[in-house]
């Protein structure tokens, strides 16, 4: 019965509007009230949930990627991915996956990805005769890359989510390789597609000029050395190494680029707040949340459930893949972390998926569901950076959600995509 | 245009005109709690960058900026949260609410608004309970009361509520209010 009331008022409230952290907060508010235990657990939780030093990295990673979005760092990149893979066929549209490559490899975020070269990239294309919707495909697609490669503070999260024992430096090796991969298949879409729609090639700028963009953009590269180099070394935690992306970002800004101005520092420092205070929000509530969720015993349960249905991992895998698109087409990545990575994890481990192999699945699936209608934040503001209705987008998007969903195929069934690089370290 | 919603109250008490009074208000209290939160998230960088460089330059080590820089983010995501209400940037699923009339919509809305302000009277009440019980506490590293873990949690509590009984009331009153997605002109 508790059950009914912790997941009734949660989908109720979230039916009818109410912000996601605050379904969290007063499903829970209200079951632990039907169960008579004492409220004050709920806010007990929710502070010691945010009063965590691990967190600290994702406030930092998000402030370095909107310091990196209006300081130029993401534009050298851009410029530099041109330099590289400016001259094959459907060349922007290559650019554009490289760009949310090397941009992600900084900023770890997909909307920031989208918005940043979406921004620089959609225009251009325009411009040079690609179709806006075929410009706006690539951007908000490509951008599911960032969440793989590191620093990408939903790894963080749902290190967080799934108790803090799985090690933040195998996680972020763990998406290295899945990331190219998903590289290497949106390139080759975007070269099908472009081949059928007769886009155009530019010459190649020559090894020169290659030179000449690989110095301008080397700040923002150097960064991710560091970012990666530190975790994975272990000479710093991961909220070192991300206060050390906001310091990096902000000498390279100020100093070396002069590209940031007051304004735009104040700027980047609000929308900063703005995105943490809700994340963060949402990871306390549902600390409250999860708290009843083993209280209630809901993973045994699933756990119990899932092999009653079926004894094989394939079909479990197949399973929780399909549950995780779904829900990643209605809610965004962050809650959905924090909600079903308690409830599915059991489940995944008690058939046999490894933990960092669960999460870099989970990540890619939900990652796919930013870039699905009915919400999708990255689809969303891809469509508004190409000022075209979300229809137009998502009729001719097939072709590069097949390579993402052809990556997370493989991503599932060959754990050693996810799991041999991390071995590597060991 | 005003009471078509079911807060009976608020459609005598809030009309538009007083409403832009409380809103000029209320609008410099979130700049306020934003401001404060952009200077938290400054001071936490400051504060680990020095922990950072204490640590892998000079060898040496200051305990009191990690437990500093804790609580900071605490009153920077509680803020930054209540502003959160009052601007409408928090994620939500409104799939529901394209398909139902503008009417119902605007009750459900109230009635979602009372459900946050709800859960803010809980951050406050119980709040300022953990707040109690702690008093007596020293804080590891930092020295002082064990209460001050619970400020930003009752700080929240209370914009939150503030908040979003003005949502309620604007809504009342024939106001428009912002939600996530959308633009609305709510100063």
């Amino acid at each position: 019965m508790e059950l009914y009331v912790l997941f009734g008022t949660f989908t109720f409230l979230l039916l009818i509007g109410t912000p996601v952290t605050f379904c969290l907060g007063v499903s829970s508010f209200a079951t632990i009230a039907y169960l008579g235990l004492p409220p004050v657990v709920v806010f007990q939780r929710l502070n010691s949930g945010v009063s965590v030093f691990a967190l600290m990295a994702i406030p930092f990673f998000i402030y370095a990627g909107d310091l990196m979005v209006r300081g130029d760092i993401a534009r050298r990149l851009v410029a530099l991915a041109g330099g590289f893979v400016g001259h094959l066929r459907g060349g922007l549209g290559q650019v554009n996956v490289l760009s949310s490559v090397m941009f992600g490899g900084v900023s770890g975020s997909a909307a920031a990805d989208a918005s940043a070269v979406g921004g620089l990239m959609v225009p251009q294309m325009k411009e040079r005769g690609y179709d806006t919707d075929y410009a706006v495909n690539i951007t908000v697609v490509s951008s599911i890359i960032a969440l793989l490669l590191p620093p990408s503070h939903n790894m963080i999260i749902y290190s967080i989510a799934a108790g803090g024992r799985i090690s933040i430096a195998d996680l972020f090796t763990a998406g290295i390789i899945p990331g190219f991969l998903l590289a290497g298949l949106l390139m080759l879409a975007a070269w099908w597609m472009a081949v059928r729609k007769g886009y155009p090639t530019q010459p190649f700028q020559g090894v020169r000029m290659l030179g000449t963009l690989f110095v301008s953009a080397a700040p923002g590269l150097i960064l991710v050395t560091i970012i990666f180099g530190g975790v994975r070394s272990g000479v710093f935690t991961a909220s070192e190494s991300s206060n050390i992306a906001v310091v990096y970002a902000l000498l390279v800004t100020f100093f070396v680029y002069r590209s940031l101005s007051w304004s735009d520092f104040i700027e980047a420092t609000f929308a900063a707040v703005r995105t943490t205070a809700m994340v963060l929000m949402v990871i306390g509530c549902a600390a409250a949340f999860g708290w009843l969720l083993a209280y209630t015993r809901v993973p045994a349960s699933m756990v119990a459930l899932l092999q009653g249905v079926s004894d094989n991992p394939i079909i479990i895998l197949l399973l929780l893949n399909l549950v995780l698109l779904i829900l990643g087409t209605f809610m965004d990545m962050s809650p959905l972390i924090v909600i079903t990575t308690p409830i599915f994890l059991p489940v995944a481990t008690a058939f046999g998926v490894d933990p960092v192999h669960f999460g870099v699945i989970l990540i890619l699936n939900l990652g796919i569901g930013l870039c699905t209608p009915p919400v999708g934040a990255v689809l969303f503001v891809g469509c508004a950076v190409g000022r075209i209705p979300v229809w137009d987008a998502v009729r001719t998007i097939w072709p590069f959600y097949g390579a993402a969903l052809v990556t997370l195929m493989l991503v599932t069934y060959i754990p050693a995509l996810s799991l041999w690089l991390p071995s590597l370290f060991r | 245009m005003a009471d078509f919603d079911g807060a009976g109250v608020f459609a005598r008490v809030g009309r538009p005109d007083m409403m832009k009074t409380i809103a000029l208000l209320t609008g410099r209290l979130a700049r306020v709690a934003l401001w404060v939160a952009g200077i938290g998230l400054v001071l936490m960088t400051v504060l680990i960058a020095a922990q950072v460089f204490w640590r892998y330059v000079l060898n040496d080590s200051i305990i009191w900026t990690e437990p500093a820089s804790v609580m900071i983010m605490g009153w920077f995501i509680f803020l930054g949260a209540a502003v959160g209400i009052r601007e409408g940037y928090h994620l939500s699923f409104d799939v529901l609410l394209y398909v139902v009339p503008q009417r119902i919509k605007l009750v459900l809305h109230s009635i979602s608004d009372l459900a946050v302000a709800s859960f803010g009277v809980g951050m406050i009440w119980y709040g300022w309970q953990l707040a109690e019980k702690t008093a007596g506490n020293k804080l590891p590293g930092l020295g002082i009361s064990g209460a001050f873990d619970f400020a930003p949690i009752v700080a929240g509590g209370v914009l939150i509520v503030l908040f979003s009984t003005e949502r309620i009331a604007r809504r009342a009153a024939g106001l428009p209010t912002a939600r996530f997605g959308e633009e609305a002109e709510i100063d």
